[in-house]
C-alpha cells in the first residue's frame, strides 16, 4: 500500500491528477481510490486530493494523514500551508517548482523531487494548469508506475473530461516533465505552526454560530475577519502599477473584485496602493486601466 | 378571568393575541385556515399589534418566522399536514440557530391519499428537527400550552422552536368552553422576548447562518441535543408556574391517570387521551387494574419518567395515530428505546389513521391487549392495528 | 398608484464612492468574479445602517465559511429558494422594534431567484415588502459547477447542457426575470451590469432610497463557468449590452426607461471571448444574433409603450 496526498489550489485539477494516478496503478493491476477532500473551495483557494494504491481491495474510507508521497501542484502553498504534515520520514515530496530540490523548505528534511510543471505546462499546453505534468515527475521520482501508465490514466480520466485531444496533450506535458525531474533531498529548517484553527468546545461556540466579531487567539471570526485571509497567494500575474501613468481615475479600485486597491494619499499627493496580500491576479485592473498604467506581470 | 365557548383554532389564535408576538407570517390550510382568519381579524380590528405577513406558501411562512425570530422578535405560525411538509427544510433551521418560533400544528393526514381528518404522520416526521412538540387534549389546553410554549421555547437555557399540536377537527373545530386567562397576568408570566444570542442589528453585527465546515457543526448538534435535555426541567418548571398563577396543573411532560395500582398501563398522546379517561373510569369501576399516562412531550422525549411508569405495572400499551412502516407507531418505538432492558410487554395499539374515529370499543380493545399481555407476560403481537379491515387485531 | 416614496440620490460615483470596505477583502471568489464587484459596491452605497441576506450560492461560500466573514454587517442565511422572504421577515422585525431605517438588501444568483427562488420573490413582490432585491446573473448555478438555470443563454455549454455530438449547448433561450418583476408592479425594477459602472451605481443608489419592494438585476459574469480570461470581467459585460445581449433599463412607477441604447454590434466577438460558446455552430450563432434583434425590437417597443409620455 502507498497512499498519496495532492496539493493543489481550486481549479489546478488536484482532483484529476489524484484520479489519473489512481487510475494508472489500476491499469497495472493494482486496486486504487482516489478522492477530493470535499470541500466546496473557489478557483484559486487551497485544495487537497488523495491517491491510496495497493495490491489487494482498499476498505479505508478515511482522509489521508500520514502520506507516503506529497504532490504539491504549487509551490507557493509550501509557505502557506503545512504540505509535508504528516509525511513519513522515509516518505518523498514532488513539488512544481523551478528551483532545485535542495532550495525547497518543507519544515521536514525528506527525499524530493521537484520539476518545473508550470513551465512545462505552458510549453506544452499553453496553459499554467500542472496537474499532468507532476505526474511525469512522480513517475520519474517514485518508480511506483511507469510513464507509460500514467499516460494511459491521463488518456483514461481526462479524456473523459476534456476530449482525446486534449488528453493527449497532458499525457505529453506528463512526458516532458518526466524527462525534466530532478531528485535530491529538501531542506527541513523551519518550523511550521500548528493548528491555526480556532475550534472551541461546544459551550464556547455561539450558540447556533450565530456570531458577533470576536478575536482569538487564532485570529480574528465573525463579521469581517476575513481580512484575516490573505488570498494573494493564489496569483500567478500580479500588478505592476505605473504611478506616473495613473490618472487616477478609480477605475481598477472600483473593479478590484478583491478590493485590494486602496486610495492613500489627498489632494495631488492621491495614490494607489496595491495590496498584493490580498490581489488574486485576475487582471481586470489591468484590462481596464484606461491609461495603460498596470501590468501583470509573473 | 372570562369563559367562553371557543373552538380549538380560536383558542390557538387567542393564545397568540395574548402572547403579545411581534411578527405572525402564515398560509391558510385547512383545518388550520381559522386560525389565520381570526388572527386576520384581531389585526384588522386593532386587537393586535402584530406584523401580518399573508404569505404565499407555508415555506416562505416559516422562512419568515425564522428571519424576523433572528432578528430578535416573538414569532408565531400555525399549520397542518402537507403545510407542515412544506415547511420541513426550513424547520432545521430553526432547530439549530436556536429561533424560539411557536406554531400551533392541526394534526392531519398527509397525503397521499389526501385527507384533511387527524392523523400524525404530519408531525412525527419532523422530530429530529431541533423542534420541541407538545399533544394536547382539549381547547383549554390548546390555549394554556400555545402560551407556556413561549415561555419554555424562550427560556434560555433551551431557546429552541416548539409545535403544539392539536387534533383536526376535534379541537379545531369542535367548540367547548375554555377560560381566557387575563393579560395582565400573561403579561406577568410571559415578559417580552430580549435575546442576545440571535439578533440582527447593524449596530451590533452578528453572522447567522453561515456556510460551515466539519469543525463546527457536530458541536452544533450537541448545543440542540443539550438545550433539548435542558428542556425537560424547563417544561415542569413552567408547567409549576402556570399552575400556581392560572390554577390548571398538565403534569408537565407527561400526565398520569390512575396509574397506582395498574397492571396494564395505556399511554396515549391527542385527544384520545380524553376517551381513554372514560374507558379508565370504567375499566377501574369494574375492577380491571388499568392506568393511563398522557404522553405531552414527544420532544423532548420523557424518558425517564416513562420509565418510572415502566415500574410500577406488568404491561404497557402504547398508542400511535401514524405508522412507520414495517417498525410501528412512532410513540411506540420511543417508549420501547426508553425501556430499554425492562423484561415487560410493551405492545402497540394502532388505531384512527386518516382521521377514522376511535371509539370507546377501540379504547377498550387497547386496554383489554394490555391487560391479556400483562397477565401472560407477553403479548401475542406486538403491533396491533385495530379497526382495520382484513387484519386481525 | 404610485406606491413609492423616496428615490432622491446624491448620484454616487466612482469617484465618490466611500473608501470604507463593509464587504472585505479575504473573500475566497473565484479571481475575476463578477460578483463581488457588485457586492462590494453595494455595500459601499448601502452603507453600515444595512442587514444582509444570502441564499445558498457562491457568495454564501466566498463571502463566508464559518467562522470567517466577509460582510461586516449582520449577515443571515436561512436556505436557497426564500432569500426574498427571509428579507422580507428581517425587514418586518426591524420595523416593529422601531428599527425603520435599516437598509435590508437580499443578494442572490440568477437560479436562486429566477428558479427555485422565484416563489417567494414573486409573493414578496406582490405584498411590496420593504426591501431591495439584488440578483446578479452569471447565468449558471455556478456554486454547484456551473449547472444550467433558467437564465443561461441559448447556445452556451454548461454541465447540464454540454457540447454534444447530437446537441450543442443549451437548446432554450434566456429567461427574462426582470420583466416578469415589472409585471409585478412594483416601485422600482432595473437591470444593470458590472460593465456600466455609473449606471448601476446610480440604480443602486435609486433603489436604496425608495421604499416599497425594489428589484435589481445586475449582469456579473462569472470567468470560471463562462470559461473565459479573468481580467475580461468587466470587458465581456460591455460587450453584452453593447450586442444587445443584455439590455439595461429601468421601471419607476410603471415608467420604463432604457438606460443605454444598445449598439446592436454583432453578437460575434462578445460569444467569441467565452470559452462556453466555443462550440457554436454557424447556425446557433445567427439564432443568438436573431433573438438579440428580436429582443432589443421588443425591448423598445415595450420601453415606448411604459414611457412617461403614455402614462395617463
Amino acid at each position: 500500500m502507498f497512499e498519496v496526498r495532492f496539493h493543489g489550489r481550486g481549479g489546478q485539477g488536484a482532483v484529476m491528477a489524484a484520479q489519473a494516478l489512481a487510475s494508472a496503478a489500476f491499469q497495472e493491476g493494482n486496486y486504487a481510490v482516489a478522492f477530493p477532500y470535499f470541500g466546496a473551495e473557489r478557483r484559486g483557494a487551497p485544495v487537497m486530493a488523495f491517491t491510496r494504491v495497493d495490491k489487494d481491495k482498499i476498505f479505508s474510507k478515511t482522509l489521508i494523514y500520514e502520506p507516503d508521497y506529497i504532490v504539491v501542484l504549487d509551490d507557493k502553498l509550501t509557505g502557506l500551508v503545512d504540505v509535508a504534515d504528516g509525511l513519513k520520514d522515509d516518505g518523498m515530496a514532488i513539488i512544481n517548482s523551478n528551483a532545485k530540490p535542495e532550495d525547497i523548505e518543507l519544515g521536514k528534511s525528506v527525499k524530493c523531487a521537484t520539476v518545473d510543471a508550470t513551465t512545462v505546462a505552458l510549453e506544452t499546453l499553453g496553459q499554467p494548469i500542472t496537474n499532468s505534468a507532476i505526474l511525469g515527475a512522480f513517475a520519474k521520482a517514485t518508480g511506483l508506475v511507469s510513464i507509460d501508465s500514467i499516460v494511459a490514466g491521463i488518456m483514461d480520466i481526462f479524456g473523459s473530461r476534456i476530449g482525446e485531444k486534449l488528453a493527449a496533450k497532458n499525457a505529453n506535458a506528463a512526458k516532458v516533465a518526466y524527462e525534466r525531474t530532478s531528485v535530491g533531498t529538501c531542506k527541513g529548517t523551519m518550523t511550521y505552526e500548528k493548528g491555526g484553527k480556532w475550534l472551541p468546545d461546544y459551550k464556547e461556540l455561539p450558540l447556533g454560530l450565530a456570531t458577533r466579531p470576536m478575536k482569538t487567539p487564532e485570529g480574528l471570526v465573525g463579521p469581517g475577519s476575513f481580512v484575516d485571509n490573505k488570498t494573494g497567494s493564489w496569483k500567478t500575474f500580479a500588478p505592476v502599477h505605473d504611478p506616473d501613468k495613473c490618472i487616477m481615475c478609480r477605475m481598477c479600485w472600483f473593479y478590484c473584485p478583491d478590493g485590494a486597491i486602496k486610495e492613500v494619499g489627498e489632494g495631488d499627493a492621491k495614490t494607489l496602493e496595491f495590496h498584493l496580500e490580498y490581489c488574486k491576479g485576475c487582471g481586470i485592473c489591468a484590462n481596464e486601466c484606461p491609461k495603460d498604467a498596470i501590468k501583470m506581470e509573473r | 378571568m372570562v369563559k367562553r365557548v371557543v373552538t380549538g383554532n380560536y383558542a390557538a389564535a387567542f393564545a397568540a393575541m395574548l402572547a403579545r408576538v411581534d411578527v405572525i407570517a402564515a398560509y391558510p390550510i385547512t383545518p388550520q385556515t381559522f386560525i389565520v382568519e381570526h388572527l386576520s381579524e384581531f389585526v384588522n380590528d386593532g386587537l393586535l399589534d402584530s406584523a401580518f405577513m399573508r404569505c404565499e406558501s407555508e415555506h416562505s411562512a416559516m422562512s419568515a418566522c425564522v428571519a424576523a425570530s433572528a432578528t430578535g422578535v416573538r414569532t408565531y405560525t400555525a399549520t397542518a399536514s402537507q403545510g407542515l411538509a412544506l415547511m420541513h427544510e426550513v424547520l432545521f433551521i430553526a432547530g439549530s440557530a436556536h429561533l424560539p418560533v411557536v406554531m400551533p400544528v392541526v394534526n392531519r393526514t398527509v397525503a397521499g391519499p389526501i385527507g384533511i381528518w387527524a392523523e400524525h404522520n404530519d408531525t412525527m416526521p419532523q422530530r429530529d428537527t431541533g423542534w420541541m412538540q407538545v399533544y394536547v387534549e382539549d381547547n383549554q389546553e390548546v390555549m394554556d400550552m400555545t402560551i407556556q410554549a413561549f415561555k419554555i421555547a424562550e427560556d434560555k437555557r433551551v431557546l429552541l422552536p416548539i409545535m403544539v399540536c392539536l387534533d383536526a377537527f376535534i379541537l379545531s373545530h369542535t367548540v367547548e368552553p375554555v377560560d381566557f386567562p387575563d393579560q395582565d397576568k400573561v403579561d406577568k408570566f410571559l415578559p417580552p422576548y430580549r435575546p442576545d444570542h440571535a439578533v440582527l442589528d447593524p449596530k451590533d453585527p452578528m453572522i447567522i447562518g453561515s456556510f460551515s465546515p466539519p469543525e463546527y457543526i457536530q458541536e452544533v448538534r450537541y448545543q440542540t441535543d443539550e438545550t433539548m435535555r435542558n428542556a425537560l426541567e424547563v417544561v415542569e418548571e413552567v408547567n409549576a408556574e402556570w399552575a400556581k398563577e392560572f390554577g390548571r396543573d398538565y403534569g408537565g411532560l407527561i400526565e398520569e391517570y390512575k396509574t397506582e395500582g395498574a397492571d396494564a398501563i395505556l399511554i396515549t398522546l391527542g385527544t384520545v387521551t380524553s376517551t381513554a379517561r372514560d374507558i379508565v373510569d370504567e375499566y377501574r369501576a369494574a375492577g380491571k387494574k388499568v392506568g393511563l399516562v398522557k404522553l405531552r412531550f414527544f420532544r423532548p422525549y420523557p424518558t425517564e419518567a416513562i420509565r418510572k411508569v415502566a415500574s410500577k405495572c406488568k404491561a404497557i400499551g402504547v398508542y400511535d395515530r401514524a405508522v412507520s412502516f414495517s417498525a410501528g407507531g412512532p410513540s411506540w418505538i420511543e417508549a420501547r428505546n426508553a425501556l430499554y432492558g425492562y423484561t415487560i410487554p410493551v405492545i402497540n395499539v394502532l388505531a384512527g389513521l386518516g382521521g377514522r374515529d376511535v371509539t370507546e370499543p377501540d379504547i377498550r380493545l387497547m386496554f383489554d391487549k394490555v391487560l391479556e399481555a400483562a397477565e401472560k407476560g407477553e403479548a401475542e403481537n406486538e403491533i396491533v392495528w385495530i379497526g382495520t379491515r382484513g387484519v386481525k387485531p | 398608484m404610485d406606491r413609492h416614496q423616496g428615490g432622491e440620490t446624491i448620484g454616487i460615483t466612482i469617484k465618490t464612492l466611500p473608501e470604507e470596505e463593509l464587504f472585505t477583502s479575504g473573500h475566497t471568489a473565484c479571481g475575476g468574479c463578477g460578483a463581488p464587484i457588485v457586492v462590494r459596491a453595494a455595500m459601499k452605497i448601502l452603507g453600515p445602517n444595512t442587514v444582509t441576506y444570502f441564499p445558498a450560492c457562491c457568495l454564501l461560500v466566498f463571502g463566508g465559511t464559518y467562522p470567517h466573514n466577509a460582510f461586516k454587517v449582520p449577515y443571515l442565511h436561512v436556505l436557497f429558494e426564500n432569500s426574498a422572504i427571509c428579507a422580507a421577515g428581517i425587514k418586518q422585525a426591524l420595523n416593529k422594534q422601531g428599527k425603520e431605517d435599516v437598509n435590508v438588501v437580499a443578494f442572490a444568483g440568477d437560479g436562486g431567484t429566477g428558479d427555485i427562488g422565484f416563489q417567494a420573490l414573486s409573493g414578496a413582490a406582490e405584498r411590496n415588502e420593504d426591501i431591495l432585491y439584488i440578483c446578479y446573473d452569471n447565468e449558471a448555478y455556478m456554486n454547484t459547477g456551473i449547472q444550467r438555470s433558467g437564465s443561461t443563454p441559448f447556445g452556451a455549454w454548461t454541465t447540464t447542457t454540454p457540447a454534444g455530438t447530437k446537441i450543442g449547448g443549451k437548446e432554450l433561450f434566456k429567461k427574462d426575470i426582470p420583466k416578469i418583476m415589472m409585471a409585478h408592479n412594483v416601485p422600482y425594477v432595473a437591470t444593470a451590469s458590472v460593465g456600466h459602472p455609473a449606471d448601476m451605481l446610480r440604480k443602486i443608489e435609486k433603489a436604496k432610497n425608495m421604499k416599497g419592494f425594489r428589484y435589481l438585476q445586475i449582469f456579473a459574469p462569472c470567468p470560471t463557468g463562462w470559461r473565459m480570461d479573468t481580467a475580461k470581467t468587466v470587458e465581456v459585460a460591455k460587450k453584452a449590452v453593447n450586442s444587445g445581449m443584455w439590455t439595461l433599463f429601468e421601471m419607476v412607477d410603471g415608467v420604463i426607461t432604457l438606460s443605454v441604447k444598445p449598439k446592436m454590434e454583432p453578437v460575434d466577438d462578445y460569444l467569441k471571448m467565452q470559452g462556453r460558446f466555443r462550440h457554436l455552430t454557424d447556425e446557433q450563432i445567427k439564432i443568438i444574433q436573431g433573438w438579440a434583434y428580436k429582443k432589443n425590437e421588443m425591448d423598445l417597443k415595450f420601453v415606448e409603450a411604459f414611457s412617461e409620455d403614455k402614462k395617463e
